[in-house]
């Protein structure tokens, strides 16, 4: 049966979609004069999904035929959905035409496995070309690398794009095999090192890559999922660990099988501690341990590492460090900044931060400012917990019934 | 005391010529006289050659290349009362430049926030303006923001097209960046007739539409977070969600 374009679009795109990356930032401007495209060093979100994700490249896959059945996959061999291909030179040409209307920022390329994995990456090789050379592109292009494929390819592939990645899904090699019978970690993370050691022989500074895995289809604890992006940033490997909550696509005896919701609020938790992670000076033992295997559901990593460690609060805001400040729960980066750039002209107090915006509704328990502290709440560990989950007591006003004589007669 | 301006840049500095050397006290100034009854003394600022320039002058030898570049970038958020900040602003700039800096001062910490505003605006616009390509393969965008966006618009998509011809229009200014071959401008646009689209364009509108249909996941919609993101103001000329 042959599919018209917008079918193919639509099939393709339902095919990328829970690929959650979808960043187009960290990019310096590379614009060339007489040449079409520029990134945009902190990426634009273009669109927004009704699921309120956000839209910033054209997120397909080249086809969604596969030779491989991982469990989780929607795109798996085994299953009877519509199939559908572009060739290189349309989704090329679709890519320039979206771009000259701002729909997107560029394009974000993955593919199922047809025939081989080099067969596969050179298609994708194809259409990059097509758009850098032919039509002088230097819009923003995001590559899945295909593990398995040629380092030759992986090469080449990796001079045309801004960004690559390759999927490690699940947490454990044991859950992988499990799942994923034709893929293990290693292979998984072959083509990124693979890009790694090829831009540290040339002295360059290394492509951005990054990599995603899937929340709540597998036992694994936050913990290990923790550890795993810690040991992956550490190693300067990636730039990002994007998290997925899992939603189940198909029935395998392996997955969990009753999921009413995807984990929502555990990949938030995920995301919130990761970001502790990467921006806050934070190690991945910090924030969860043996004791504390998941995160916690009603605090967010940062509040709760800082009821456990009450001994280095309250800080005075007036002299902590730039490090200490990052640590208030409630405080962010632009807060910090802010209290840094205030405090030179003068001694701040609880009024100045709330001149300055600053919300102290969770910092208000960890902090001194000018000696001053709030009183209420005493400073113990369950206190502030209960005082930081409860809800302020919204103001009921009863309105006096004509009958109620007890408002006229005093009666009780 | 109440100030009337010409809504201008030259008109603003030589309001701040007059303050300065007459020591007025002015409580508001406006752009033009406003319709209520007012008890306060009116005074009209007359739009003078020679006291801007010398306004400007002092104000590009005394002020730091960021400062003047807030003052510039305020006059773009056309639809705030913020000359009265301004005013300040510029006063506290000649009696100090260190004190520009300090965001504890209320003037400072409206402008450096208005500011900030400005510049979200300018990037939500990076993002939800649409362009359509016409017969001749330029491209239109048009455009409506509560800021005067155009300039800022222009020197983004500068980079972005630079070989393509395109047109910027914000309908309510009635201003129009035109960038044709190697010339471009901005330009006054009086009025403006809808042009001719392309033959591809509605097959290019509609496979938008396909693909944003087909990367929503069924199982995560979230309307309020989505228009959290995409305010209903800017999705106007936004084909995807008509």
């Amino acid at each position: 049966m042959k599919t018209d374009i917008y079918e193919k679009m639509e099939i393709l795109s339902n095919s990328a979609k829970y690929d959650v990356s979808c960043s187009s930032s960290g990019v310096e401007t590379n614009f060339k004069k007489g040449e079409l495209g520029a990134t945009h060093t902190s990426g634009i979100c273009h669109s927004y999904t009704p699921d309120g994700r956000c839209i910033s490249l054209l997120k397909v896959l080249l086809t969604n035929i596969c030779i491989y059945d991982c469990a989780y996959c929607i795109n798996r061999v085994s299953n009877d959905i519509q199939r559908a291909v572009f060739t290189p030179r349309e989704l090329a040409d679709i890519t320039i035409n979206f771009y000259k209307r701002n729909y997107i920022e560029g394009l974000f390329l993955s593919s199922g496995i047809v025939k081989t994995e080099d067969h596969t990456m050179t298609l994708i090789l194809k259409a990059l070309k097509i758009l850098r050379h032919e039509y002088k592109f230097n819009g923003y292009i995001h590559v899945k690398l295909i593990p398995g494929s040629s380092m030759e390819l992986v090469e080449q592939i990796v001079k045309l794009a801004n960004r690559v990645s390759s999927n490690i899904e699940l947490p454990s090699d044991k859950s992988l095999k499990l799942l994923a019978p034709n893929k293990t970690k290693e292979k998984v993370l072959q083509p990124l090192k693979y890009a790694r050691d090829l831009s540290l022989e040339k002295n360059q500074k290394p492509i951005g890559m990054s990599t995603q895995l899937i929340i709540g289809a597998t036992p694994e604890s936050d913990k290990d999922i923790l550890k795993l992006s810690s040991a992956l940033y550490d190693k300067a490997l990636l730039k990002r660990v994007y998290y997925s909550a899992y939603i189940p696509v198909n029935d395998d005896k392996n997955l969990p099988s009753i999921i009413s919701k995807p984990p929502m609020l555990r990949e938030h938790r995920l995301y919130q501690a990761d970001w502790l992670l990467r921006f806050y000076d934070f190690t991945w033992n910090e924030i969860v341990n043996d004791e504390f295997p998941n995160l916690d559901e009603d605090l967010d990593p940062k509040a709760f590492w800082a009821i456990n460690n009450l001994k280095y609060f309250p800080m005075e805001i007036n002299t902590a460090s730039k490090e200490e400040l990052l640590r208030i729960p409630g405080i962010g980066a632009r807060g910090v900044f802010k209290i840094l750039k205030a405090r030179r002209f003068k001694r701040l107090t609880f009024h100045d931060l709330k001149k300055l915006k600053i919300s102290i509704k969770k910092a208000k328990y960890f902090i001194t400012c000018d000696k001053e502290f709030q009183k209420e709440i005493p400073f113990y560990k369950e206190n502030i917990r209960t005082a930081l989950i409860k809800p302020e007591p919204k103001q009921i006003i009863q309105q006096p019934s004509l009958f109620d004589l007890s408002s006229i007669t005093g009666e009780i | 005391m109440i100030l009337i301006y010409d809504n201008s840049f030259e008109g603003f500095l030589s309001l701040v010529y007059d303050v300065f050397y007459q020591k007025l006290k002015p409580l508001k100034i406006h752009k033009k006289l406003p319709n209520e009854m007012i008890f306060e003394e009116i005074h009209f600022i007359k739009t003078n050659e020679e006291k801007y320039t010398k306004v400007l002058k002092a104000i590009k030898s005394n002020f730091s290349k960021q400062s003047i570049e807030k003052i510039l970038n305020i006059f773009m958020c056309d639809s705030k009362n913020f000359e009265m900040h301004l005013l300040e602003y510029i006063i506290l700039g000649f009696k100090s430049k260190k004190e520009l800096l300090n965001i504890n001062n209320s003037c400072v910490f409206y402008l450096t926030n208005l500011e900030k505003e400005l510049f979200k605006n300018v990037h939500k616009m990076y993002a939800f303006i649409r362009f359509e390509e016409l017969e001749d393969c330029s491209l239109y965008g048009k455009l409506e923001c509560k800021f005067n966006v155009v300039y800022f618009l222009a020197k983004h998509f500068l980079k972005r097209f630079n070989n393509q011809n395109f047109i910027i229009h914000d309908i309510n200014r009635k201003l129009a960046f035109i960038k044709i071959d190697n010339n471009f401008s901005i330009q006054k646009v009086s009025d403006f007739e809808d042009p001719n689209y392309s033959q591809n364009e509605e097959k290019f509108q509609k496979l938008w539409k396909s693909f944003f249909k087909g990367v929503t996941i069924k199982e995560r919609i979230n309307l309020k977070l989505q228009q959290n993101q995409v305010p209903l103001i800017y999705r106007t000329y936004m084909s995807e969600f008509n």
